[in-house]
């Protein structure tokens, strides 16, 4: 098996671009992984591109959009893990031998798309779906627990928000740069009790892209590659279900067969990104990736080991809640950031001397199973 | 009067005059499922039993929903009920605002109106807080 390196990243801004076209805004960040990696756009050999809601062949679309035609290129939906699905791929396809430079895209337009300001309906079949579930719903259920039995406060929940935010301030790509409190978080709309608005990302309008060579190529085009140690995708469980709804097995999982790969732990990650589609999500998730113990998780949010400045920077982009969630193109966009960090691109919001990176996350709400797909990248300069 | 629906065929029944949630165990492991089906999902055998649930269990978690969904206006609640089986169940609940919700109370089965479908009334079980056990 070869070693695969990011040679280039790119990213549009995120946030609502009702004038834009989904393949517009795949093609900005396409052609920004493409300067980026000092390539020209007929050095691609395949490409992936994830995306749910725009459509049919829309990486033929966003490539054709610079040039980029007569290629194998295969489009990815798995729902929030899309891009990192799309990255795996190409992962294996370099890994394995069968190319040595491609490209990987996400890309979501939720202004344009066909739900754009309509209420989600469950899929046919999904009685739960048809009783009042929804995705938000899943996770207060989840919050609600963790707090009463893991005596977790919401004033520690809403910490979360704050600190993405404040990173988001940081970030010229992110959705949202405004600072919040905890009050205003506490007290902002409740959406499924005890989630408030201002614990939950926003929708988003957004793209990333990747450009992925084998390490004998990189070295034609930069010193400083940035390596994918570690590349592990799974499909949910029933067991989530039957045992503790507050633990992500998948996540755990996921994390476990990725350190295992890259020969590391979690002590050697510097910077990571991660799933905090909700605000408790990412307390849950120091847990699963082995940040810390069960219990002590409050205390890597209360003492600031997980700020920019801290020991564990975690979600320095300003993660899902402020940077925003374009939906397939969170997965890209996690890794970019990891590459800029580790490349010490990370302008106000670089993490001092990160050597080591790692990328979660998580997608899709199937009757029964736990989510759709996890995933999980670690990245090595 | 309105016509009765039910909400899915096959999930639950009356039996001595009380509705009962209908689910199936897996003769092979003894894990309990609902609704009926024809694998068992932990050890995949395909001999499974019929098998009347519990109608009383315990909160094991629970949300107040302030957005609206596709046959509920908000604001309604809805939760995990444990069963005795070692099965949790995804149910409206009923009664919440006169019976403040709490993880862990006892909850009991009713079989009653989800929503009206024109000229329809949709049947469904739903989860209520126990009274006569003097639920909190």
């Amino acid at each position: 098996m070869r070693e695969v390196a990011i040679i280039g990243v790119g990213s549009t801004v995120f946030g609502k671009f009702p004038e834009k076209l989904p393949y517009e805004l795949g093609a900005e960040a396409a052609w920004a992984a493409v300067q980026d990696a000092g390539i020209t756009p007929k050095d691609l050999q395949f490409a992936y591109c994830a995306n749910l809601y725009g459509g049919m062949v829309i990486g033929q679309a966003v490539l054709g959009e610079i040039g980029v035609t007569d290629i194998e290129q295969t489009n990815v939906q798995n729902a929030c893990a899309g891009g990192a699905t799309a990255l795996r791929k190409a992962w294996w396809d370099i890994a394995s031998g069968l190319y040595d430079i491609g490209m990987v895209i996400g890309v979501e337009s939720i202004t344009t798309s066909p739900i754009a300001g309509k209420l989600i309906t469950p899929a046919k079949g999904d009685i739960s779906g048809e009783l009042g579930m929804n995705m938000v719903a899943r996770f207060a259920l989840s919050q609600r627990r963790y707090m009463d039995v893991f005596n977790i406060s919401l004033e520690q929940i809403a910490k979360v928000s704050v600190k993405n935010h404040h990173h988001g301030c940081l970030n010229p790509y992110s959705q949202y740069k405004k600072e919040l409190t905890i009050e205003e978080i506490i007290n902002s709309r409740p959406i499924c009790e005890p989630i408030t608005l201002l614990q939950c990302c926003p929708s988003t309008d957004g793209a990333a892209a990747a450009v992925l060579v084998s390490r004998d190529l990189a070295k034609k085009y930069t010193n400083t590659p940035v390596m994918i140690v570690a590349s592990v995708l799974k499909s949910g469980d029933y067991s989530f279900r039957w045992e503790d709804m507050t633990f992500s097995d998948m996540t755990y999982k996921c994390a476990n067969e990725a350190y295992e790969m890259a020969g590391l732990g979690p002590e050697d990650i510097d910077v990571c990104e991660l799933h905090d589609a909700f605000a408790v999500n990412e307390l849950q998730h120091y847990v699963e990736l082995g940040f810390c113990k069960r219990g002590e998780e409050a205390r890597l949010i209360e003492d600031g080991i997980t700020e920019i400045g801290g020991k564990l920077p975690v979600n320095s982009s300003g993660g899902l809640l402020s940077k925003g969630h374009p939906i397939s193109a969170s997965g890209i966009a996690q890794v970019a950031e990891i590459v800029w960090q580790l490349r010490g691109q990370a302008g106000k919001r670089q993490v001092a001397d990160a050597k080591v990176g790692l990328a979660h996350v998580a997608g899709g709400e199937v009757a029964g199973l736990e989510s759709g797909a996890v995933a999980v990248h670690i990245l090595k300069k | 009067m309105k016509t009765e629906v039910s909400f899915k065929e096959g999930l639950f029944e009356e039996v001595s005059g009380k509705g009962v949630l209908v689910g199936c165990r897996c003769k092979q492991c003894g894990k309990v499922i609902f609704p009926i089906r024809k694998v068992c999902l932990n050890c995949l055998n395909r001999d499974m039993e019929r098998l009347n649930l519990s109608r009383n269990g315990k909160l094991y978690s629970f949300t107040i929903v302030h957005m609206p969904s596709e046959h509920f206006q908000p604001p309604y609640a809805i939760g995990w009920i444990e069963l005795p089986e070692g099965i949790r169940i995804f149910s409206q609940i009923r009664g919440w605002q006169e019976h403040s919700l709490k993880i862990g109370m006892e909850m009991e089965l009713a079989i009653e109106k989800l929503w009206d479908e024109g000229e329809k009334e949709v049947i469904g079980y739903t989860f209520r807080p126990t009274l006569n056990r003097g639920g909190t």
